[in-house]
C-alpha cells in the first residue's frame, strides 16, 4: 500500500479492544428484595435495623434468589406428615406480601385439573431449599387474575427444568395477555382500581366504558399517597450489600 | 410485632419492648407504705426537665437522675430492695420467664355499646324504625330502677389494662429489648409497665433470675443476645425433621 505523497504508510495500530467490565454492569444492576423497604408509619426505625439484622442472618445460612411476580419457583419445605420428610411444590409466583421477616410470596399450579396455591414465608426455618426455574417478569405487579384466567396459563410441569440465563442480561418482561374465563369473576379485574395490563378483555366496549365509571383519576396527584422510598433503598442496599459480604 | 419460630417449626408473634432509661427513683420501706411489702419507685423514659414544678422535680433531684416521662410503682419483698438511682436494663428479665405487661389502652372515644361491649344490636330491616345499634331495653318492670354500672355508651379505651402470662422468648442486651410472646395493650411507642407473673401456674418457671436486678457493672459479661432453649435462631441451619 503507498499514500498519495509515495512514501510508505505509517503504522496504524489496530483498534483498541472495547473490554466490558462485568462486575461494574452487574453491581449497576441493583435489586433489592421488596420486604426490606419499611412501610411508611410510626413505628421507631431501631425495630427495623433490628428485623433487617435478623434477615441477613439467615440469609448469610439460606440463599434466598431474586425472584419477581410471575417468576416460576421450586420451594422444597420441610413437612413431618410427608415420607421423605420434604414436600416439593413447583409454582408461578402471584404475590410478594408482608414486610420484614413475615414476608410472603404465593405459587400458584394446578395439579390434575385443581387450582392449588400456596403461600410460603420467606423466612420459615422449615424451606430447605428455593430455587427459580425461570425468572422474569410481568405486566403487572400481582397476579391473582390467573385464577379466572383459562387453566392452561397456571399449569406447570412439576419436573420442569430450570431455564438458563447469563448473568447480567436485564429481567426479561413477558407480556402475555391472558384469555379470561366467561364472567363472573372473582373479583372485577376491568375496573380501574386494579390497573391490570396483562390481560386480554373480550369484553363488549360499552362494558370496558362502563367500568371506567370507577376510575379515580385524582389519585395520582394525591400528595399525602406519595411514599419515595429510593433514597432508603440506596441505604439500605448499602447495607444489605456490606453485611453479606462480610 | 415479629414473627419468631421455634425449632420445632411453629411460628409464634412476638411483640419487642425496649427498656429507655429505667431508674429506681425512690424506696418507701414496710411501714410507710402501709402493707405488708415495701414499695419501689421506678422512672421510665427520658424527657424535659422544664415545664414542671419544683415540688414534682424533687423525687428526681433526690435519685439524681433526669426527669423521667412515666413513674410507676412496684411491690417489692425486703431482700430485693434496690438503692434508688441505680439503672435498670432489659437483662433484668430472662429467657423463658413470664411477664405481665400493663399498659393504656388505645382510645376509641366516644362509643356506642354495640362496640363498646359487644351488644348484638337490632335487624337492619324487617319493620326496625331508626333501632339498628340501640341498647333496647336497660332494666326490668320490677326493679323500677337501672342498676348502677348498667352497660351503656361511653369513653371507650385509655384505661389501663394488663396481658398475663406473656412468655420471654428472647432479650437484646444491646439494644435492651425484650421479646414478649403475642400481644400487649396500647399503642406503637406507647409507655408499657413490665413485672414478673402472678399467676399460679408459673409460680416455678422463673429459675435463678438475676436478683435484685442485673447490673451492668458487675462481672457478669453476657452475649448480645439471649434466647430460650426452644427458639429457632437464624445462625442454625433449615429445620428438618429426621
Amino acid at each position: 500500500r503507498r499514500s498519495s505523497d509515495g512514501e510508505p504508510a505509517k503504522f496504524q495500530p489496530p483498534p483498541k479492544p472495547v473490554i466490558v467490565d462485568r462486575q461494574r454492569q452487574r453491581e449497576e444492576r441493583r435489586f433489592l428484595s421488596p420486604e426490606f423497604i419499611p412501610p411508611r408509619g410510626r413505628t421507631d426505625p431501631l425495630k427495623f435495623y433490628i428485623e433487617r439484622k435478623d434477615m441477613i442472618q439467615r440469609r448469610k445460612v439460606f440463599n434466598i434468589p431474586e425472584f419477581y411476580v410471575g417468576s416460576i419457583l421450586a420451594v422444597t419445605t420441610a413437612d413431618p406428615y410427608a415420607d421423605g420428610k420434604t414436600n416439593r411444590f413447583v409454582g408461578i409466583c402471584i404475590q410478594r406480601g408482608g414486610k420484614g421477616l413475615g414476608a410472603t410470596f404465593v405459587l400458584r399450579n394446578v395439579i390434575e385439573d385443581q387450582g392449588v396455591e400456596i403461600c410460603y414465608e420467606l423466612y420459615n426455618p422449615r424451606i430447605q431449599e428455593i430455587k427459580v426455574l425461570k425468572l422474569e417478569k410481568r405486566l403487572d405487579d400481582n397476579l391473582m387474575y390467573l385464577r379466572d384466567a383459562l387453566p392452561e396459563y397456571s399449569t406447570f410441569d412439576m419436573d420442569m427444568k430450570p431455564v438458563s440465563r447469563l448473568e447480567h442480561e436485564e429481567v426479561p418482561v413477558n407480556k402475555l395477555q391472558v384469555r379470561m374465563k366467561p364472567k363472573p369473576w372473582s373479583k372485577r379485574w376491568e375496573r380501574p382500581k386494579y390497573n391490570i395490563k396483562g390481560i386480554k378483555f373480550e369484553l363488549p366496549e360499552k362494558k370496558m366504558q362502563e367500568a371506567q365509571k370507577w376510575s379515580q383519576p385524582w389519585l395520582e396527584f394525591d400528595m399525602l399517597r406519595e411514599y419515595d422510598t429510593s433514597k432508603l433503598e440506596k441505604k439500605i442496599w448499602r447495607e444489605v450489600n456490606e453485611e453479606l459480604k462480610k | 410485632m415479629m414473627p419468631i419460630w421455634t425449632k420445632s417449626g411453629e411460628k409464634h408473634a412476638v411483640t419487642l419492648l425496649k427498656v429507655q432509661d429505667c431508674h429506681v427513683l425512690k424506696y418507701v420501706p414496710k411501714e410507710d407504705s402501709d402493707g405488708k411489702t415495701a414499695k419501689l419507685f421506678v422512672g421510665g423514659k427520658n424527657v424535659s426537665p422544664f415545664h414542671k414544678t419544683e415540688a414534682e422535680m424533687a423525687i428526681f433531684k433526690e435519685a439524681g437522675v433526669p426527669r423521667k416521662q412515666k413513674i410507676s410503682v412496684f411491690k417489692v419483698t425486703d431482700d430485693a430492695i434496690i438503692k434508688p438511682g441505680t439503672p435498670l436494663y432489659a437483662a433484668h428479665f430472662r429467657p423463658g420467664q413470664f411477664v405481665d405487661v400493663t399498659a393504656k389502652t388505645i382510645g376509641k372515644g366516644f362509643q356506642g355499646v354495640m362496640k363498646r361491649w359487644g351488644f348484638k344490636g337490632q335487624p337492619a330491616s324487617h319493620g326496625q324504625t331508626k333501632t339498628h345499634r340501640r341498647p333496647g331495653a336497660i332494666s326490668t318492670n320490677k326493679a323500677s330502677k337501672v342498676y348502677p354500672g348498667k352497660k351503656m355508651p361511653g369513653k371507650m379505651g385509655n384505661i389501663y389494662r394488663t396481658s398475663f402470662g406473656l412468655k420471654v422468648w428472647r432479650v437484646n442486651t444491646k439494644h435492651d429489648i425484650i421479646y414478649v410472646n403475642g400481644s400487649v395493650p396500647g399503642h406503637t411507642n406507647c409507655l408499657v409497665k413490665v413485672r414478673d407473673t402472678k399467676l399460679p401456674t408459673y409460680k416455678d418457671c422463673n429459675k435463678n433470675p438475676p436478683f435484685p436486678t442485673f447490673f451492668a457493672d458487675g462481672d457478669e459479661e453476657l452475649p448480645e443476645d439471649l434466647y430460650d432453649e426452644e427458639v429457632f435462631q437464624f445462625t442454625d441451619p433449615s429445620v428438618t425433621y429426621a
